[in-house]
């Protein structure tokens, strides 16, 4: 039901650059009324960019945004709202402990501040609006008590209540089953039939070509593809994302070249939670596997699983033959295994601790006394920082292994963590997305540093959503949706057969 | 410059207050003899205050310690006066008892997931309860026997009580920063996502912090009852503020607010010359209450303001 006239929201050679990436360079697209458009594309191609300048997030450095037909500036997300455009991102912005109902009228700024508000109970606009996405669940309990896709239909109603024009959707069945899914995609499809404009950033592409009235694809900053339903296929999906023809191929784990070691680990229908839905694979000794995979494809959970960070459901590893099942990160480590997590800041440093500690954390009873008398040395302690700042390429004066580790760059910060693990002498080291935040420069650097782990004997697995960077590897898996879904190795291990695979 | 006043404003804070008293009573305040005064006042506050530097730096809170030390007060007093036990056995006993309080709220924080404030909260007022109930509210007196000896006796002009606390503060000094349980419970207090991540036993780190903070209130106890020669409700009440306001304070000596043991002794210095200094001029209690919470404010407001303004010169 796509309406005549100027379409609601249209952007025109929109350009942003970020130092020298160019995430956009010169996009047009517009958005109907009545319209679900789907924006595929891999990760950085674009579509986030497109949608954060919609929102106000980021003012674009070219061309222009119209809103019927008339050029705007979105200075700021309130200035978005007051459009009548409505973002929901991945992360939900609800307050957990607040109902439905309450959440849902958050977003309502009707009167004042100090306007009296009933907090209990369901309003009835409130009902009404629950009502037309079909909201059969009690909106009278904490948000927080809800599953996933009950909270985004939460969230699509709070959206809903101030009647906006558009609603923009990121990854809305990200962490949804199939049942679930169907339901969202169904209130998608009823937003658009009762005029809303609608845009659905997905990496399902079945989804996308099931419900989307349009398909807008990004490769590289710029659109690849814009298709109205009757005309798209999923192999023309595909190649606008990968940007070449791909040679169809099963991808399954049987035909893809074992290596000729012995195995280390081996992982068979590893389950936890909804993230990780059995997943198997091997890892041969001293082997350099790189798992490929989306944001949000189970990879990071898989390795916390395997690192005893997380307790896995059910599925049963085995390492040298022998079962493995780790208690706690203390036990797997004990084991020989080694994480250097993805949210470095967040999750692997102690940021006002001096460098020495950030390193030693793993190994302080080697720099004891004795047994006798437990007191660290500190000479020893410096002496050793030093050392492994000195392998790792840590750019610091020898003096200076007692200076805050936050005073270091972003690359020498990753070393630090790595270095962190080297003194272990792990069986295997997992790194998790070990180059984000890290500039370019830096970023061959830690991969040589890797290499040099490798050669030396640990056998290393790196997650990453940089594909290329997984080019480095001899053998890369490819998650999607919690489960392996395919190997590749050799002379197969291009980016365009791991992208294949992800939206396979 | 400005670096030096940051990082020594607190120190800075302690000379400014010896040097007014000494200029206001020059015969009494700044003579051999108070220092030895100054020292021995401190000395149960800087065990206490020592102890409770280990569940702040791994992250957490204790609000326990004050009921712990009229605890141990009040069961080696009783244990000597009631039961007849020679007193390194009553102290023994008190001091496990203490042991295991720190244990339980040490378990309950880590395992049960209890908010700390609220574990330690409710365990203070139970802990109430119980010295009520043993010492029927009123004071267990002592006649002066071997155990008030502890506190009067001396050791080459020292007295007892600061050579136990010395003892204390390098034992407790050795521990936070030179073993592996004082590096990890500092890692514990850093990052903790991180900290488990790296190897860290979280749960055991965080109870050891506890079963310390309890141990040395106990042995506060033991060392306020041996002086005061009585076990009573009241007598750890006044410590819950001065030990807190000591630690807080000491945070800011020479680093940028991490909790620390040699900080903790300064701040704990700062306090105690502080209500030496007024009793000295005479003032009465409030006004010495008003100037501990006041110095508190002052002086931590006072570094953090100089780092702010250092953070902001160096940008």
């Amino acid at each position: 039901m796509t309406t005549g006239g100027p379409p609601l929201v249209e952007v025109r050679g929109l350009a942003k650059t970020y130092g020298n990436i160019r995430a956009l360079r010169g996009v047009g697209v517009s958005f109907r009324r009545g319209e679900v458009h789907g924006l595929i594309g891999a990760n950085g191609a674009g579509k986030s960019t497109l949608i954060r300048c919609l929102a106000g997030l980021e003012q674009p450095d070219g061309g222009e945004v119209l809103l019927g037909g008339e050029p705007r500036t979105i200075h700021d997300p309130a200035a978005a709202a007051k459009l009548g455009l409505a973002f929901i991102h991945q992360e939900l912005n609800l307050v957990s402990t607040f109902t439905g109902a309450q959440n849902i009228l958050l977003g309502s700024h009707s009167g004042g501040m100090l306007k009296p508000r009933r907090f209990g109970g369901v309003p009835h606009r409130v009902r009404e609006a629950a009502r037309r996405i079909g909201i059969d669940f009690d909106l009278d309990v904490p948000v927080g008590t809800l599953s996933v896709h009950q909270q985004w239909l939460v969230t699509i109603a709070r959206a809903l209540l101030e009647d906006r024009d558009l609603v923009a959707m990121d990854e809305p069945t990200a962490s949804l089953d199939a049942d679930e899914a169907a339901t969202l995609l169904r209130v998608t499809r009823q937003l658009a039939d009762a005029g809303v404009a609608v845009i659905f950033i997905s990496h399902r592409l079945d989804e996308v070509t099931e419900v989307c009235d349009r398909v807008t694809a990004f490769r590289d900053g710029a659109v690849s593809l814009s298709l109205p339903k009757q005309d798209l296929t999923r192999e023309s999906l595909v190649r606008a994302i990968v940007g070449h023809e791909v040679v169809p191929r099963s991808g399954t784990q049987a035909d893809a070249e074992v290596p000729d070691r012995p195995v280390l680990l081996d992982i068979k229908d590893l389950t936890r939670g909804r993230a990780v839905r059995g997943a198997s694979f091997t890892l041969y000794q001293g082997e350099m596997l790189g798992i490929a995979g989306l944001v949000g494809s189970g990879r990071t959970e898989l390795a916390r699983t395997i690192f005893g960070a997380d307790r896995s459901d059910s599925g049963a590893m085995t390492m040298d033959g022998k079962a493995y099942a780790p208690k706690s990160v203390a036990d797997a480590i004990r084991n020989g295994l080694a994480y250097v997590p993805e949210e470095r800041r967040s999750q692997a440093l102690f940021l006002t601790h001096s460098i020495a500690d950030n390193l030693h954390v793993t190994r302080w009873e080697r720099l004891r006394v004795g047994r006798w008398l437990p007191l660290i040395r500190p000479g020893a302690a410096r002496a050793a920082a030093q050392e492994v700042c000195a392998r790792l390429g840590v750019k610091v004066a020898s003096s200076d292994t007692g200076k805050a580790v936050q005073t270091l760059s972003g690359g020498n910060q990753q070393k630090v963590v790595m270095g962190r693990w080297l003194v272990t002498a792990p069986k295997i080291l997992i790194l998790d997305e070990p180059t984000r935040g890290v500039d370019i420069g830096a970023r061959a650097d830690i991969y040589g540093r890797i290499r040099e782990v490798a050669a030396k004997g640990t056998t290393v697995i790196v997650i990453s959503s940089e594909f290329e960077e997984l080019l480095e590897c001899g053998r890369v898996l490819v998650m999607a949706q919690g489960r392996i879904v395919g190997q590749l190795s050799g002379a197969d291990v291009s980016v365009p057969n791991m992208l294949n695979l992800c939206y396979a | 410059m400005l670096a030096a006043s940051a990082r020594f404003g607190t120190i800075g804070v302690l000379v400014l207050l010896v040097i007014v008293f000494s200029v206001a009573s020059p015969d009494i305040f700044p003579t051999g003899q108070n220092i030895l005064n100054i020292l021995n006042q401190s000395a149960t506050l800087s065990i206490v205050a020592a102890g409770l530097t280990f569940p702040l730096v791994a992250g957490q809170f204790d609000l326990s310690f004050a009921a712990v030390i009229s605890l141990t007060g009040i069961l080696t007093v009783g244990f000597l006066k009631r039961s007849g036990y020679p007193w390194p056995l009553a102290a023994l006993l008190a001091l496990s008892a203490a042991a295991l309080i720190g244990l339980i709220i040490g378990l309950l924080v880590s395992y049960v997931r209890v908010n700390a404030i609220v574990a330690t909260l409710g365990m203070s007022t139970v802990l109430l309860g119980v010295n009520y109930e043993y010492s029927n509210g009123t004071p267990i007196t002592l006649d002066p026997g071997p155990f008030t000896k502890i506190a009067r006796g001396q050791v080459l002009g020292i007295p007892a009580p600061i050579i136990i606390t010395a003892v204390v503060l390098v034992a407790l000094w050795l521990l936070l920063n030179f073993t592996l349980l004082g590096k990890h419970t500092q890692a514990v207090g850093a990052n903790v996502v991180a900290a488990r991540l790296a190897g860290v036993r979280v749960a055991k780190v965080t109870i050891i912090a506890f079963v310390i903070c309890s141990l040395c209130a106990g042995l506060a106890g033991v060392v306020l009852a041996a002086r005061i020669g009585s076990g009573q409700v009241t007598a750890g009440d006044g410590y819950l503020l001065s030990a807190f306001a000591a630690v807080f304070l000491g945070a800011s000596v020479l680093r940028d607010g991490e909790f620390h043991i040699l900080g903790t002794f300064v701040g704990v210095l700062i306090v105690t010359v502080t209500f030496n200094g007024l009793s000295i001029l005479g003032s009465d209690s409030s006004m010495q209450f008003l100037f501990q919470g006041g110095i508190l404010v002052a002086a931590t407001a006072l570094s953090s303001t100089a780092r702010r303004v250092l953070s902001g010169a160096l940008k």
